[in-house]
């Protein structure tokens, strides 16, 4: 499993983005997303937006759940309070109608089941925390790029731990 | 302009890879379909031909547009949250534009009537230069039958239609080609058991099977045919669409697609899992000529429902027949046809017509002479072959069949004689007593209990395996030859639905299709069951009542489910997936507010079954993306709108479009989306991320190559390398492309500049030798 995760602000523009692969079962970590289709993913997010700003005033939680789907490719979407949202894009490496194994428990294999749904928010609940952090720099306005290498790193090991 | 390799056979023609594209673009599968077009003869200033392409070249939007798609219309999207009420009605508006994919179903489905001539008719018909005989002739008018006809609904209640239209088939027309699916029962399924050997002989013939409309391939070879010519006589759609432009509505299909449409409704074949195909009538004709005429109607009937012409086995043989008498009007004399035709009408009742044709060929320069109309639901293949013998033709003045005026019009009175009085009347006939006698009782408590007990009884029995190829288990299939026969009360139900559908009673036709649902599912006849499930679907969509999300949620995308379901994995039926799906998409589309969404959804569905070609592949994806910008945003800040999803999909398709070599629908997707993206609330918010940036920037350059060769060149310095290789393999071009000749001269003092060293000589040495493009890369 492939993840595209963005910050997008409230301007619709990219504050951070990280590519990054499944570390569970083996997964080594890295994206596996094909070369000449990587613009996808950022199409793919731009347009989640349009659901984004249906779907936030459904519900009065925070995290959205999955709530697009292209393809292979499932969107989940995190608002903050401040209008800025966390996109987290998941591929499935294999389809996920080609259930050999039925590996029913593993989130890589299952984009759409409770226990990726719970991961994924544990992901970013995490993120929200470092992301706060982050903010709270005296130095950062709002919809300014976020280059902190530290925030990217803790990002990195969210990824690592939950998905 | 005549190649040398003029007699090459036709075969399907995908895609000229005209356009060199970089590698990165996955066009492999492009490549393996590509150019054979290439070697089909190209006769540019043939006007003939040109004349051919006029279904796609003209504007569709230059016709008034009526308010259709999601206008003046208060947007319920009741599963959101910037819905108005919920429930709100959704009353459609009247399809009246051609192009409106309504319009394109009622004209679709229609009753069709047979065509079976004597000899001697044949002969006549073949004198006026038809050499498809009395059908031939026919045909064109019926697809618009003069005047208004009045239909009676169930209820009693009469309504008009001004553009009621039949189908003229020859008899025997429209067998299926058995798919190829090798060696599996399901294409025995839909063939069915021929009876005798007439019938397999007549399907031997080339002219009879291109008459059959379904085959997929054949639609995308003949849209890219269109959009080949659209591609290399750009001034004739680009101004179009300069002119009319601000009109332009996401309403207004590109041509194409509204063609690919028509191509796919045409030529619906005859089989036995819908009646839609199946003869409503037949006219049986003779003419004047004939000595014996009395006795040669009765052979000719004898054949039609016996005999060798006689159709297979699950067609119910009980049409209606319709005698005629073609008299003619130069060699023979009035009086005795008058005779005559009193003699028929004595033997065969009210159901006769005197057609008074003159037997000469007309030609254009007669006193009286009009342009014979083309049909304008000829399937793929005939006007793939219509195309190719046009470009074949060594004269180019546009020469068209001609018709006297005098017989336009005795056509046209006949066949509106023989549709007000006889084919209307004895459908509707049918409809009452199949509806009395079949379909209510199924429809009382009593009909439940049947149903029920059928069910248990199935259910019961283990044995239900062994029994089912009879008529045990209480079960009318015939799961061993996969066919209802015609006068079970399924098989009757069903064509009570679709002579329902067919004169437009569309609530009668939904509350059979759903009786039948679930008998079809209970009998395991798959195909059965995905066609009724499609034409419920359908029916339901067109009854212009408001449907609320939640009651379209479970009849409407459970009915199109199980339809492309069975369609496709229990039979592999691609053709009957993509027609309900793409039916599905259009009407959803136009029901406006949340239904654009499960539109757009199955629009993507579709993509994802791969039943359709590369061709296809690009006009769905333009559909999905005008699927999605007719969902208008509520109050000032368009909440609710889906303008970026568009968007991708636009671009999405403009991607497809120069893969396939067509820069010019490439441009107008990109203009498309560029337009989408500024009229967003954040209107660079794209350019903030780069790779999709990137990507779109370089797809409009690349368009622009591709359309104006000579300006990019000259900037092609700043692009790089990537136009290098391009104008490198563009000059292998330039024999099959004479108009790009103009390049030659740019190309040399633009690379010169460059002075990119490694590259020059490798472009220079590709001009010499033309080696093929991978070298370079």
């Amino acid at each position: 499993m492939s993840y595209y995760f963005a910050i997008i602000g409230t301007q619709d523009n990219p504050l951070f983005e990280y590519e990054f692969g499944s570390s569970k079962q083996g997964g080594d970590g890295v994206a596996r997303f094909p070369e000449q289709a990587r613009h996808m993913n950022q199409f793919i997010v731009h347009s989640s937006l349009d659901i984004v700003e249906e779907v936030q005033w459904a519900s009065g939680q925070m995290y959205l759940k999955c709530i697009d789907r292209f393809y292979n490719n499932y969107v989940s979407c995190f608002m903050t309070g401040g209008n800025v949202k966390f996109f987290l894009l998941h591929a499935p490496s294999q389809p996920a109608s080609s259930t050999a194994t039925r590996a029913s428990t593993s989130i890589a294999a299952n984009p759409t089941a409770p226990q990726t749904e719970e991961a994924i928010k544990q992901f970013f609940n995490e993120i929200y925390e470092n992301w706060v952090k982050t903010i709270m720099n005296p130095f950062y306005q709002v919809n300014m790029e976020v280059k902190s290498p530290v925030f990217r790193s803790r990002v990195a090991a969210a990824g690592k731990k939950y998905l | 302009m005549t190649s040398p390799d003029n007699v090459s056979p036709p075969e399907p023609a995908a895609s000229p890879l005209r356009m060199s594209l970089p590698k990165t673009r996955g066009s492999a599968e492009t490549q393996s379909m590509a150019s054979s077009a290439s070697t089909l003869p190209y006769r540019v200033s043939n006007p003939s031909v040109s004349s051919l392409f006029a279904s796609t070249s003209t504007p569709t939007g230059s016709r008034p547009s009526s308010p259709s798609g999601g206008l003046g219309r208060s947007i319920s999207l009741s599963g959101s949250v910037f819905g108005g009420i919920p429930g709100d009605s959704q009353q459609l508006p009247p399809a009246e534009r051609p192009e409106d994919p309504r319009n394109l179903i009622i004209q679709a489905f229609i009753p069709h009537v047979a065509v079976h001539t004597s000899q001697d008719t044949h002969d006549l018909v073949k004198d006026k230069g038809f050499n498809g005989g009395l059908w031939e002739l026919l045909r064109p008018f019926g697809e618009r039958v003069q005047g208004k006809v009045i239909v009676r609904d169930s209820i009693g209640a009469g309504r008009s239609y001004d553009n009621f239209a039949v189908r003229f088939v020859q008899l025997g027309d429209g067998l299926e080609i058995p798919e190829g699916v090798p060696g599996s029962r399901k294409s025995e399924e839909g063939k069915g058991p021929s009876l005798n050997g007439g019938i397999n002989e007549s399907k031997s013939f080339p002219a009879q099977s291109s008459r059959t409309g379904g085959s997929i391939s054949q639609i995308e070879t003949l849209v890219d045919r269109h959009l080949t010519h659209a591609e290399d006589f750009p001034n004739m759609t680009g101004e179009d669409y300069l002119t009319f432009k601000e009109n332009r509505d996401v309403d207004t299909a590109s041509p194409f697609y509204t063609l690919y449409l028509r191509r796919l409704l045409s030529g619906i074949p005859l089989t036995p899992h819908e009646s839609f195909a199946h003869p409503v009538a037949c006219v049986i004709a003779i003419s004047s000529r004939n000595t014996n005429p009395i006795e040669t109607l009765r052979n000719l009937y004898q054949e039609s429902s016996v005999g060798l012409k006689r159709l297979p086995l699950w067609v119910s043989n009980e049409y209606l027949r319709y005698y005629v008498l073609v008299h003619d009007e130069e060699r023979d004399d009035i009086a005795k046809s008058m005779t005559m035709f009193d003699q028929m009408k004595r033997h065969f009742g009210l159901h006769c017509h005197l057609l008074r044709l003159r037997s000469s060929n007309c030609v254009a320069t007669d006193d009286d002479s009009v342009q014979f109309p083309r049909s304008e639901w000829v399937t793929a293949s005939e006007e793939i072959a219509d195309i190719q013998e046009r470009e074949m033709q060594e004269d180019i003045d546009g020469s068209f069949p001609c018709i006297y005026e005098s017989d336009m019009t005795a056509i046209k009175t006949f066949i509106r004689g023989m549709v007000t009085q006889s084919v209307v009347p004895s459908m509707e006939r049918c409809i009452s007593t199949w509806n009395d006698q079949v379909a209510s009782r199924r429809r009382g408590i009593s009909g439940r209990f049947i149903s029920l007990s059928k069910k248990w009884t199935g259910f019961g029995s283990s044995s239900r395996n062994s029994s089912s190829n009879g008529a045990g288990s209480g079960s009318n299939y015939d799961a061993l030859q996969g066919f209802y026969r015609p006068d079970s009360p399924e098989a009757v139900m069903r064509k009570l639905a679709d002579y329902a559908f067919m004169l437009r009673d569309w609530k009668l036709a939904q509350s059979t299709y759903e009786l039948l649902r679930s008998d079809f599912m209970n009998d395991k006849a798959w195909k059965y069951h995905a066609a009724t499930n499609e034409m419920a679907a359908i029916s339901t969509l067109l009854i212009p009542q408001a449907l609320s999300s939640k009651v379209r949620l479970e009849t409407v995308d459970q009915m199109l489910e199980s339809a492309c379901y069975s369609y496709i994995t229990r039979c592999g039926a691609s053709y009957g997936a993509l027609r309900s799906l793409l039916l599905g998409t259009e009407l959803l589309r136009l029901r406006g507010g949340s239904a654009t969404e499960d539109a757009a959804k199955w629009g993507t569905k579709l993509l994802e079954y791969k039943v359709v070609g590369v061709i296809g592949d690009a006009l769905i994806k333009e559909r999905i993306s005008a699927c999605y910008a007719s969902k208008k945003g509520a109050g000032s800040g368009l909440w609710g709108h889906r303008l970026r999803k568009s968007a991708v999909w636009s671009i999405l398709a403009a991607d497809a479009w120069l893969t396939l070599g067509k820069p010019q629908q490439s441009k107008q997707r990109l203009d498309e989306a560029s337009a989408k993206y500024s009229s967003l609330a954040n209107k660079d918010s794209l350019s903030h991320f780069k790779m999709a940036n990137d990507f779109s920037q370089g797809l409009g350059n690349e368009v622009q190559l591709a359309l104006y060769p000579e300006s990019s060149v000259e900037e092609s310095g700043a692009i790089g390398d990537l136009t290098e290789t391009r104008i490198a393999e563009e000059s292998e071009d330039f024999d099959s492309r004479p108009h790009r000749r103009s390049l030659m001269g740019a190309t040399v003092p633009a690379l010169a500049t460059l002075g990119s060293a490694p590259l020059h000589g490798t472009v220079m040495e590709g001009e010499g030798d033309l080696k093929p493009p991978d070298h370079f890369e």
